[in-house]
């Protein structure tokens, strides 16, 4: 074989002293519906085909069944021989079910995203996904539609158990599109908290109990940071007591000075937790009577216990309650704080979402200018 | 072995070659004093080279000396440090997306979905590159054919053995019908059957005037298909010594019949000789075997055989000893030292 080999030319070594070149990005953001559906059918018929999927989704249905029909079960014992009517277990299975639902579902979330991006790398499917004309933001999206997909197949598996505690009765029927529509948007939340770890962080193991952190940062550490905040907002203050006069004939009032949480001040603890945001915007047993403060479900008891931290103590305090007729105390009868806590805490979990897909966004990009510590790009 | 040709004064302009063709100047690739670090490891210092459209252009060098990286910043996956970078006439910088839809780069690893078929793998590429479904169908069935793994297609890319991969891999590349092509290793787990197959499919796409760089080590591979060489060393291209293999000054391998034969004759004439396999013991100069010699291009070799012929030497077989390529790569490595 001769082939003939010349040898190009090469210059003269020299310093190279042209200044860093300036990339222009303009491509990033760009998306298009059939990218995003390229990336996303790739990702779903991997992980439809890759683990065992029917076998995961049938262990979910299970697992929620089984603990639905434990929790009727033991309602019933509960509520002692008489039998309790359905109208009362009914809200407390509901109850029971969405946040057996939102648990487990905010336990399976993350596993779905938060090897996404640097588990591809490793595999080195990613750079060769990178040089098509694919936009970051169209993988990017595509990666976060199919595992929201996915999510959300766990999440319907579990839509029979919903209805079967709203069969019950005690719930308005409107409670279960809300709650539905809620932990869906909470898993997207969560999805793209796990892909902007993914992007973030070079191993998979990582970046998945990254994501898992931040998820129990929102279920365990913020009712824990509000009760740890709960001594430092209590101050001494002078507070006006309403009770009865001497005789008996009417109220009276003396000043008092006791400890008082200010709870206005850290009541958004309570509302970043995801239970909170669904709790609150469920909508269940919004017309009970004016003198049950609280619900007797839990759904609706966090949500009042919520607003009421929200709105935190009054200056008058009305225990004149025993005085004769005609006895009435100015202090206005505590009303229903009926301003929802949901809308906060479904916004913030959505903008912690946002920000990891912007993050993933972003670490997309190519060409790279700098690369997470221990990675190659290929 | 340690002629060095003068180094070829900085000039912009390609050197001549024979079947040089009057190219645009926005063809190809061209790339002028691009530096890369990471951290503080420098994996390219300095890195001036052309590769030309109609032609396959090797990128030769030791492990470690740039070459992925190199092909990184080719195919638009790296911001260079320094330098600039041109890929079918466009900068990566400035028109990313411009550089892709021409460049197919075919990295030294290629990882696959392996739960995906063969087809169902090029066809997620066809659509990532925009390409309609009907086409892309088209397009994925017949780059199978291409690479032969047309019987493939319906299995999981799990189930491809590393060559087979690797050939997916290639089409892969093709998919988009890209004017530059830049495969890394292409040829490492193939048979040799796939790699004549890669040789004539890599000089099909040169002579339909696409640019083709290869980057390799395993020289005698390279020689086969590349037209012109660029080696680079510790992220720096230099010059090497290539030979012309019809007229430069190469090793040859001889062999006779008789070992004693040859070299006695060889030591009459004066001629330069090395054994060619240094042993631990003595060879047996009546069995067969064979030395080295220098010999001045083709002409020289035919003068030795018609020389030993004459002289009653019973000569079995003359051929050159390695690749010019080779050759050159050795001659880099000794100047190193």
């Amino acid at each position: 074989m001769t082939t003939q080999v010349t040898l190009e030319e090469t210059g003269a070594p020299q310093p190279p002293s042209a200044p860093a070149p300036g990339v222009r990005r303009s491509g990033t953001w760009r998306l298009g519906w059939s990218g995003v559906r390229t990336v996303a059918v790739l990702e779903l018929r991997q992980r439809v085909r890759s683990t065992r999927w029917i076998v995961a989704l049938v262990v979910w249905f299970v697992v929620v069944g089984a603990i639905t029909l434990l929790t009727t079960g033991a309602l019933g014992a509960l509520s002692g021989s008489e039998g309790a009517a359905p109208e009362d277990t009914g809200p407390l299975l509901f109850s029971a079910v969405t946040f057996l639902v939102l648990g487990l579902g905010l336990l399976v979330t993350p596993t779905l995203t938060s090897t996404g991006i640097n588990g591809d790398r490793n595999a080195g499917t990613l750079a060769t996904l990178q040089v098509t004309l694919l936009s970051p933001a169209e993988i990017a999206v595509g990666k976060l539609l199919a595992a929201w997909a996915a999510a959300c197949a766990f999440l319907v598996t579990s839509v029979p158990f919903l209805v079967l505690a709203l069969a019950m009765g005690g719930t308005p029927a409107w409670s279960i599109v809300r709650v539905v529509v809620l932990v869906a948007l909470l898993l997207a939340a969560v999805c793209g908290i796990g892909l902007g770890w993914s992007a973030l962080i070079a191993r998979t193991a990582g970046s998945t109990v990254l994501t898992f952190v931040t998820v129990a940062g929102l279920v365990l550490f913020t009712p824990l940071l509000f009760g740890l905040t709960y001594p430092s907002v209590t101050h001494e203050r002078d507070v006006r007591i309403w009770t009865e006069n001497a005789s008996g004939t009417g109220c009276e009032w003396e000043t008092v000075t006791m400890s008082v949480a200010d709870t206005q001040h850290t009541w958004w603890l309570l509302g970043l937790n995801p239970f909170v945001v669904v709790a609150d915007g469920a909508g269940t047993a919004e017309g009970v009577e004016e003198n049950n403060f609280y619900p007797d479900e839990p759904l609706g008891a966090i949500r009042q216990g919520v607003r009421q931290l929200r709105a935190g103590e009054t200056f008058d305090r009305d225990q004149c309650w025993s005085a004769g007729p005609g006895a009435v105390s100015p202090v206005p009868p505590p009303t229903f704080s009926r301003a929802p806590v949901w809308p906060w805490g479904l916004a913030a979990n959505l903008a912690l979402g946002a920000v990891g897909f912007v993050v993933a966004v972003r670490r997309l990009q190519v060409p790279q200018r700098t690369l997470a510590r221990g990675t190659r790009v290929a | 072995m340690t002629e060095t040709p003068a180094p070829d004064v900085a000039s912009p302009e390609p050197s001549q070659s024979s079947t040089s063709t009057a190219t645009a100047p926005a063809d190809g690739i061209v790339v002028r004093g691009v530096a890369r670090s990471f951290g503080t490891v420098h994996a390219l210092v300095d890195v001036e080279m052309r590769a030309r459209a109609g032609r396959v252009t090797a990128l030769v060098g030791p492990n470690g000396s740039g070459k992925t990286t190199l092909l990184l910043v080719l195919a638009g996956l790296l911001v260079p440090d320094a330098g600039e970078v041109r890929v079918g006439g466009v900068d990566p910088l400035v028109d990313s997306r411009g550089a892709r839809a021409r460049t197919g780069w075919m990295p030294d690893a290629f990882g696959t979905w392996d739960s995906l078929t063969a087809r169902e793998v090029l066809e997620t590429f066809a659509a990532a590159y925009g390409i309609e479904r009907a086409a892309a169908r088209e397009r994925a069935l017949e780059l199978l054919a291409t690479v032969h793994l047309a019987e493939f297609a319906g299995r999981p890319a799990s189930v491809l053995s590393r060559g087979q991969k690797q050939r997916l891999g290639l089409a892969r590349a093709l998919v988009h019908d890209p004017d530059v092509l830049l495969l890394d290793e292409p040829a490492s787990g193939l048979d040799p059957r796939s790699r004549v197959d890669l040789r004539l499919l890599v000089r099909r796409l040169a002579d339909e005037g696409k640019t083709v760089l290869v980057s390799s080590h395993v020289l005698t591979e390279l020689e086969e298909m590349v037209d012109d060489a660029v080696f680079i060393s510790r992220g720096r291209t230099v010059d090497a010594p290539v030979v012309d293999a019809r007229s430069g000054r190469r090793t040859w391998a001889v062999r006779a019949l008789r070992l004693g034969a040859l070299t006695e004759w060889l030591t009459s004439t004066g001629a330069q000789w090395r054994p060619a396999d240094p042993g631990f013991t003595a060879p047996d100069l009546g069995a067969p075997g064979g030395v080295l010699i220098e010999v001045a291009g083709d002409e020289g070799a035919a003068q030795l055989v018609r020389d030993a012929v004459a002289a009653g030497v019973p000569l079995t077989s003359l051929a050159p000893a390695s690749g010019s390529l080779e050759q050159a790569y050795l001659a880099l490595e000794e100047e190193r030292r």
